[in-house]
């Protein structure tokens, strides 16, 4: 009877702490409880199991993980629209965007930020997983300075440091993939399993794809990442007015019936812009024309 | 014996979160351990993926970490605690435990996965993903970027 106490009490204990994440404690509990004859080495190995599956289970996709599902979707968008090489201009939204990420939340991903432009007059900003980002031509288009330009980059490192293209992935696919992952035999994972591992990324990136081409991100998503551009921008010392002006001119061109990339996928400018303008107002943060910036934005874009 | 048994769990989750504390990982494909507390401050050592980097310190956004007998600064974002090393305290059973976990850490999507979906769809445009992400603007013309449209650094101690 007293050694069932002793298992109830130690039980609740490590129930706790495999709650809070700590299988690798549990499993030292597990082995004192063993060496001191209170509970057997078949219920330490069942606890210890089941603290490393709860512990696997519960965990987020890594930034490794993050990464091949960014790759997968940008080659999908890849796929859908045509790749515009143009080094100087690259060069240019390069500089602009890294600079942005160094000065954002989540400066370093696995892979790096990387910046491309994709040759359509649609206008459209999207940001994969992981750090890959396109701006298309007709995006480009949109901005009348480089400060508005970086508004429209610093919105997309936003998405990416708040893992937006992640939380589009149907949390079941998550789930059920931790489980083939969390399985004894994921050692060495192969036939069948590796079939269905591979089929769950690829739900997984069409899921991404999706809310990136189709359905877009919800309204609270659209205001976290402004929020998160314009402290960005204000980090670097672009004008955080660069993100209003360039918001106000969409919302004309979205009041005006456009319906098209951005347009499609970004809804709510009217919104959008009266909670950036609100929080301008209340940091005051001044606007910063620089003539040396808008000599090389034309220079660069035109 | 009830008490002693408590507190012998209590001691290991305390000596747990120490352990765990002094280490850090490299999350990155590769970072760069620098001389200052700044992005672009020198480069003194470059750090692969997975890499554990001894932790000597904190100071906002950056930690001061020893990699190789080199004492240098990484940027939060490049890094996460680790807690492997607790293994060495814990004897071999708990060592087997973490080799498993680092084991199962590739696991996942991976390479091979990204090769199987490659398999699978042929016609993806990797080879311009892998252009894309070739891409590099290097530290300096990227320092000379900011200054020349009189932006701030970023990345001091915040």
């Amino acid at each position: 009877m007293k050694k069932n106490i002793f298992c109830t009490t130690a039980l609740s204990f490590l129930l706790v702490l495999f709650l809070a994440g700590c299988a690798e404690v549990v499993q030292m509990g597990t082995a004192v409880g063993e060496g001191m004859g209170k509970i057997s080495k078949e219920d330490r190995e069942a606890i210890d199991r089941a603290a490393k599956q709860t512990a696997k289970a519960a965990r987020p996709m890594t930034e490794q993980e993050e990464y091949y599902v960014g790759r997968a979707v940008a080659a999908t968008i890849l796929g859908r629209y045509r790749f515009y090489s143009n080094e100087r201009l690259t060069a240019y939204i390069n500089s602009i965007g890294q600079s942005l990420a160094l000065a954002s939340d989540r400066s370093y991903t696995f892979g790096g930020y990387h910046f491309a432009i994709l040759d359509t007059e649609e206008a459209n900003a999207l940001a994969c997983p992981g750090g890959i980002i396109f701006i298309t031509r007709g995006m480009l288009k949109e901005a009348q300075n480089e400060d508005q330009l970086a508004a429209i980059l610093a919105h997309e490192v936003a998405h990416v440091n708040h893992k937006d293209g992640l939380a589009s992935i149907q949390k079941s696919r998550w789930m059920e993939a931790l489980s083939i992952l969390g399985s004894e035999t994921a050692r060495k994972i192969g036939g069948a399993e590796m079939s269905k591992l591979v089929s769950l990324f690829e739900g997984s990136v069409d899921d991404v794809a999706k809310t990136l081409l189709v359905n877009g991100y919800g309204r609270e998503q659209e205001m976290k990442a402004d929020l998160g551009a314009l402290a960005f921008l204000n980090r670097l010392g672009y004008s955080p007015y660069g993100l209003t002006d360039s918001l106000e001119k969409m919302a004309r061109e979205q009041s005006g019936g456009s319906k098209q990339g951005i347009f499609a996928t970004h809804p709510g400018m009217n919104q959008r812009l009266a909670n950036s303008r609100s929080t301008l107002s209340k940091n005051q943060w001044p606007r910063k024309d620089d003539p040396a910036r808008d000599r090389r934005f034309r220079e660069f874009v035109g | 014996m009830k008490t002693k048994t408590w507190v012998i769990l209590l001691a290991l989750c305390l000596i747990s979160s120490v352990a765990a504390a002094a280490t850090v990982k490299v999350i990155t494909q590769e970072a760069m351990i620098r001389a200052d507390k700044r992005f672009f401050a020198p480069a003194l050592v470059r750090a692969p993926f997975g890499a554990a980097l001894e932790e000597l310190g904190r100071e906002g956004d950056w930690f001061r970490v020893n990699y190789q007998g080199k004492e240098g600064w990484i940027h939060k974002s490049a890094i996460q605690e680790q807690k492997f090393q607790l293994s060495s305290l814990a004897g071999g059973q708990a060592e087997e435990a973490s080799r498993d976990e680092v084991a199962l850490a590739g696991k996942g999507f991976n390479p091979e996965v990204e090769k199987a979906f490659r398999d699978k769809n042929p016609k993806m445009r990797y080879d311009l993903v892998n252009q894309v992400q070739a891409y590099r603007v290097e530290e300096q013309k990227l320092q000379a970027f900011i200054r020349a449209g009189n932006l701030r650094e970023p990345g001091g101690v915040q």
